[in-house]
Order: structure tokens, then sequence, then C-alpha cells
């Protein structure tokens, strides 16, 4: 999903905050407390040590290096692993992982007080 | 993941031509100022961000879901979509940064990209930020980018002995060395310290003090302060760990280190050669000492959290059975490694092909030439001799008995230790006992857990037993090897350790690589497994850290993770 700020503004050259303010979703606005907390971070962590526990990180690592010989190492970028891997990634995150996380977040808007 | 395409050797990709053009136009400036938005993650890795802490989106539609590239011309920050416009739109913006892994990206080949000054560029941020200094300047860490001869600060005299081209390392096939994950490096003999130095490489390689050391969970500076001149061995090991992961492959010399536990352990204070298993034993004690009275915890009796009990100890339970009624009394030890007999009447023990139809009442189908067989003996109910009657509660009279060990809790990190020194008493003599034992890479300590035993004994019923839901895991990887050779009074010690499953054999100041079948016809001597999910996950770790061969330029070795 992506969020357009407002097309007709041109963009500013070196400004890293060439971002409008207003006209944020309820979800940017999440992330921003997330990462503005550090919280975003701490998930991230939880969210990797869990994925490669339960096995997912060596199965996407194998889906890259099967993709890999197919099409040759040299005819292929990033850009197109991660199309590839994308999908079959979202797909196969388990869902105790994906309560695990929702909990945590659950909780850290309740002590946010959105 | 296949490990023969770390083996062979590889270059480093030569650069596309806009990053050549954007080198050529700016040389390393972009880099270095680059450095100054360069942090470490909670993952250890490097990532770029701004000071400000703000959630980072992209420039042109706020977009934060997607990869966000740093543009190295402009410093503009865009997803990917908006990052591939720019480089159509803006003439010569090619390159930029990805900012959550800090690797480049070229727009116009849409791919990603490789410059080992980049990467130096990083690294030496990474190594100042992740390594504290020594303590009483000695062997401070070299930091890679001012790097230079003077600076090797080895104790006067050793310096001599041991010339470079004796360090395998650094001699011949660049390429192939600079695959060594960091981490690994000689420590120069100082004096029959191999037992020292067999040891030290264990330590340096266990995943759990690996990380409490390089983040830095014992600072030496807070040390220095709450105990004024005394010696820290935690502090020595500190200035052992910084000096091994610095990059520097020439070998170092833990003299300071081995003064400090000369203070500790005065008894063994001399150039004589030590066990180093005894060693083993004495320097966890040392840093118990230490830390455990600093950090006063015994007082409520709980579990001492110093760094050697949270990483080696474990807890053993002993049941004593009354052979007259059955009753079975049980108490609890902890322990910081588990010391196995081999078993001497076994018939397939080296020196006794006889034996077979002369020993009576053995089990044939345990033999003890494996570790597996050792453990099987250290777990097995043992009948203690008349005169070793206990005293039964039950029978209120002194029984013969039966004793059964048992582990009630495993520890993160599990030493074995193979009894291979005997005393005898009667025969006032000692011996080394030379036989092979074969050892697994793979250990499920399972069976050998207080749960498995005692339910063994009932027959294996479906009962609820105290301790079931076993906190730690029971499989456990192997990670390292000391090895002896040679006899009772004059023999070598040697340490092979296990990175990324690749072995590598440190012998003093000599550091190799070498294949399993080496290791596995080794001589073990004390064997270091650790809990399975730490050892993937130190695994993951290591592949992230660029490598670098010791001569030159810091070379990035792409394709390793």
């Amino acid at each position: 999903m992506l969020w357009r700020g407002s097309v007709n503004r041109p963009p500013t050259p070196e400004a890293e905050d060439g971002r409008q303010d207003q006209h944020l979703s309820l979800q940017e606005i999440i992330n921003i407390k997330l990462v503005e907390s550090g919280e975003k971070e701490r998930l991230k962590e939880l969210l990797r040590e869990r994925l490669i526990e339960c096995g997912w990180r060596d199965e996407m690592k194998e889906l890259c290096r099967s993709f890999v010989r197919k099409k040759g190492k040299n005819n292929v970028t990033v850009e197109d692993l991660i199309n590839v891997i994308t999908p079959k990634g979202r797909a196969s995150v388990p869902d105790s992982v994906k309560a695990e996380l929702l909990q945590h977040i659950r909780s850290f808007l309740g002590s946010a007080a959105l | 993941m296949s490990m023969s395409s770390v083996k062979s050797p590889y270059t480093v990709p030569p650069p596309c031509n806009h990053l050549a053009s954007y080198k050529l136009k700016n040389g390393l400036a972009g880099y270095t100022s680059l450095q100054e938005y360069l942090r470490i993650a909670p993952n250890g890795k490097p990532a770029i961000s701004k000071p400000d802490s703000k959630a980072p989106g992209c420039s042109s539609c706020n977009g934060s879901h997607q990869r966000l590239y740093l543009c190295l011309s402009c410093n503009w920050i865009s997803c990917i979509d908006h990052t591939l416009s720019h480089t159509r739109s803006s003439l010569g913006h090619e390159i930029a940064v990805d900012i959550e892994r800090a690797e480049l990206y070229c727009g116009t080949c849409r791919d990603q990209v490789y410059d080992p000054d980049f990467d130096r560029a990083v690294m030496c941020k990474y190594i100042r930020e992740m390594m504290p200094r020594g303590r009483n300047g000695f062997e401070g860490i070299s930091i890679i980018s001012e790097r230079s001869s003077k600076r090797r600060r080895l104790v006067p005299g050793l310096d001599s002995d041991f010339s470079v081209s004796k360090q395998l390392i650094c001699s011949g096939d660049q390429r192939a060395k600079s695959c060594y994950p960091l981490g690994l490096r000689g420590l120069n003999n100082l004096g029959n310290t191999c037992f020292m130095n067999s040891v030290l490489q264990v330590l340096l390689n266990a995943p759990p003090l690996r990380n409490y050391f390089l983040n830095n969970k014992h600072n030496q500076d807070a040390c220095r302060k709450a105990s004024a001149d005394r010696f820290c061995l935690l502090c020595d090991i500190d200035v052992i760990f910084s000096a091994v992961f610095s990059g520097d492959r020439s070998p170092f010399s833990p003299a300071q280190f081995l003064y400090s536990w000369w203070q500790h352990a005065a008894n063994l204070a001399s150039y004589e050669q030590q066990d180093a298993h005894e060693f083993f034993i004495s320097l966890l004690d040392g840093i118990h000492e230490k830390e455990g009275k600093a950090k006063d915890l015994n007082k409520d009796g709980r579990d001492c959290q110093c760094i050697a009990h949270r990483v080696f100890s474990g807890l053993l339970r002993s049941d004593v059975t009354c052979m007259a009624c059955g009753f079975t009394s049980t108490t609890y030890d902890p322990c910081m490694d588990i010391s196995l007999h081999m078993d001497t009447n076994s018939s397939l023990s080296a020196d006794s092909p006889n034996k077979a139809n002369k020993s009576s009442g053995n089990n044939m189908g345990s033999s003890s030439s494996t570790l597996i067989g050792c453990l099987d003996l250290f777990t097995r109910p043992e009948k203690l001799g008349s005169d070793q009657k206990l005293h039964c509660q039950n029978c209120q009279e002194k029984q013969h008995s039966l004793k059964q060990l048992s582990i009630r809790r495993l520890p993160l990190v599990l030493c074995l230790h193979i009894k291979r020194f005997e005393h005898s008493l009667v025969r006032k003599a000692s011996r080394k006992i030379d036989w092979y034992l074969q050892f697994p890479f793979s250990l499920d300590m399972g069976p050998y857990l207080s749960s498995s035993i005692v339910r063994k004994r009932f027959g294996n019923r479906i009962f609820p037993f105290e301790g079931d839901e076993s906190e730690i895991s029971s499989e456990f990887e192997i990670f390292a090897v000391v090895t002896h050779s040679g006899m009772l009074e004059s023999g070598h010690y040697i340490t092979f350790v296990r990175l990324r499953n690749m072995w590598y054999k440190c012998d003093d100041s000599w550091v190799t690589e070498v294949d399993e079948k080496t290791v596995r016809a080794s001589q073990c001597y004390m064997v270091f497994y650790v809990q399975k999910m730490l050892y993937y996950k130190a695994n993951e770790e290591l592949s992230c850290i660029p490598i670098s061969s010791q001569r030159d330029a810091f070379l990035p070795v792409v394709g390793c993770c």
C-alpha cells in the first residue's frame, strides 16, 4: 500500500525531510512511533530470531539459491530475488510468529496511548 | 549451506562503469562522510541512520515498506521505484546506499555493486565502535586504516622467534586466506603454555562468551574504577578478544593474561607444563571469584550470575538407591564440566584384545571407544562396593547401594573432559590412556537428562516428571576440541575450532584450515559443545562480518554469507 504525498509539489533537492506532515495515515503514525521509540528495531530483532529458529531463513536462502542456479548467477539482480521470494516469504511466515509480533505491537500501542 | 563455495578462491567483482566513474569523480570523500551516519544496529550489523532518528521514508512518496536508498551524490532518500527514476532524471546520480544494510547499489545497472574501499570505510567504523581499547596500553587494537608495522607491540624478545614466513595465514594464496572468519588468530607459546593457548582458543570461539565480550559486557573502565589495581582475569580476556577480533592476523602473546592467572593460581605459576583441564577449571574459578564477589549475588542462594557460571554451569543429579528396600535419596550438585571415564574394562580397548572373554558382566553393546559410550557409562547405575555401604533412611542401617548420575540441568556450553590421565594409587604410577575416542559433531543429551534416566528406571512409563519442560534444549553442536598428543609429562595441546562448519587447527601461533577427517581422527581430551540454537545463531552472525587479509587492502569477501 503506497501513500502519496502531494504530487503537485516539486521535490526539493538535499532536503531529507521532503515529506509532508499532514495527511498521515494511522499506519504511518504508528510506524513513526514505533521507530522513534526504538520499538521497531526490537521487534525486528525478535522477528529475525524467530524466523531463523523456525528455519524460514534457510528456506528463503534455498529459494534464492535455486533461482540463481536456474537463471545463471550473472543474470540475477537483487531486485529479481526480492520479487521472487517476497510472496513466498510472506506466505510462509508461521502463524505463531505473526501472533507473537501482533501481541507485542498491541501492548506497545496500549502503553503509547495512541 | 554448501561450504564448497567458500573454499574456492574468488575475486572481488569489478565495478560497473557507473561506480567507476563515481569513484573517479568523488574518490573516497563520499564514503568517509557517510561514516558519520553509520551505526551498529542491534543485530550487530552496520546500518545508516540520520541523527534525528525520525522514521526514514522515501522523500518522494513517503513509502517505508520497501528498501530505502540514500543517493551518494545528493543525499536524497528514496524507495526503489523513486531511486530508479531519480537516477534517470539526475545525471551522475547512479550510486546509492541501502540504508538498512549499508550496501552499495547502482541505479542504472539496477543491481547491488561492490567496492572494497566502501566496505573498508564501513568496517573501520564498525571496529572502532565494537572494540574497546585494551588496558595498560598492552596490545592495543590495531585499527585497520592506521595499521603499520610500528604498531606491533608484542612482548619484546618474542617477536624475533616467530618470523613472518611461519604465519601460514598470511602466506600463499591471499584470496583463500581472506576467507578466514574474524576471530582466528594464533597465540604465541610463552614457554610450555600450549595448555593455556588451547583453552583460550576455545573461549574465543564459544558463542556466548564471544557475544559477551564483543558486546562490551565487561567494561574495563568500570571494572578498573571498581577494583583499583587488582588483577582482573575478565579484563585480560577482554584484551585478548579485542586483539583477536581486531583483524590483525599476526600471532598474539597473551602475556598479561598469563601473568594475571599466575596471581590467581600461584601454585601453578611456573613454566612447567600444566594440565589444560586443570587450567580451564582454575580459570573459571578465577572469573567467578572476582565477579561473584562484585555482583554479590550468592547471598539469597540464587544461582551465581557471573559469566563463567552463566555459560558453563549445569546441575548434576545423584540418586543413591538402597538395594535392600529400594528407597532412593537424591542430591543435586552444580558442575562446570563433566569428566568422563574411559572404560578400562571395555572389550574394545586397544591394549586388551583378549579381555572380551574374560570380563564378566560387561555389556558388549556399549563400548567406550565412543563419547556416547562414555556418557552411557557416566549415567550407568554403579554398584557401590562393600566398603561404601551407605546408611538407608528406610532400613535404618547401612546397606549396599546403587548410585546413578544424571543431568538435571544442561549448561549453554557443555565441556566434556575425557579422563586420559590415570593416576593409580595401587601402582603408585600415572599413565596416559591413548585410546582413540570417537566423538559426534551433533550431540543430543536427551538420554542423559534426569527425566530420561529416571523414567527408564521405572520402565519408560508415561508419567510427568519434575523438570520435564526443560527451558534449555538438549541438542548440542560441537564447536571446539582440545587434543593432547604425546606423553603424560611431555605432550602438546592443540585446539580445533569450528566456525561456520569449517574446521581450523589452532596450534599455538599457527592457525590453519583443516578438514573434518583430521578432526575426527584426533585424540580428543576436552570436547566442547554449545546449544544448537546458539551455534546456528553464531554462524549467522559470523557470516556478516567481512574478513580481511592482513597484508594490504581490506578485501571484502563477496558472497561469503
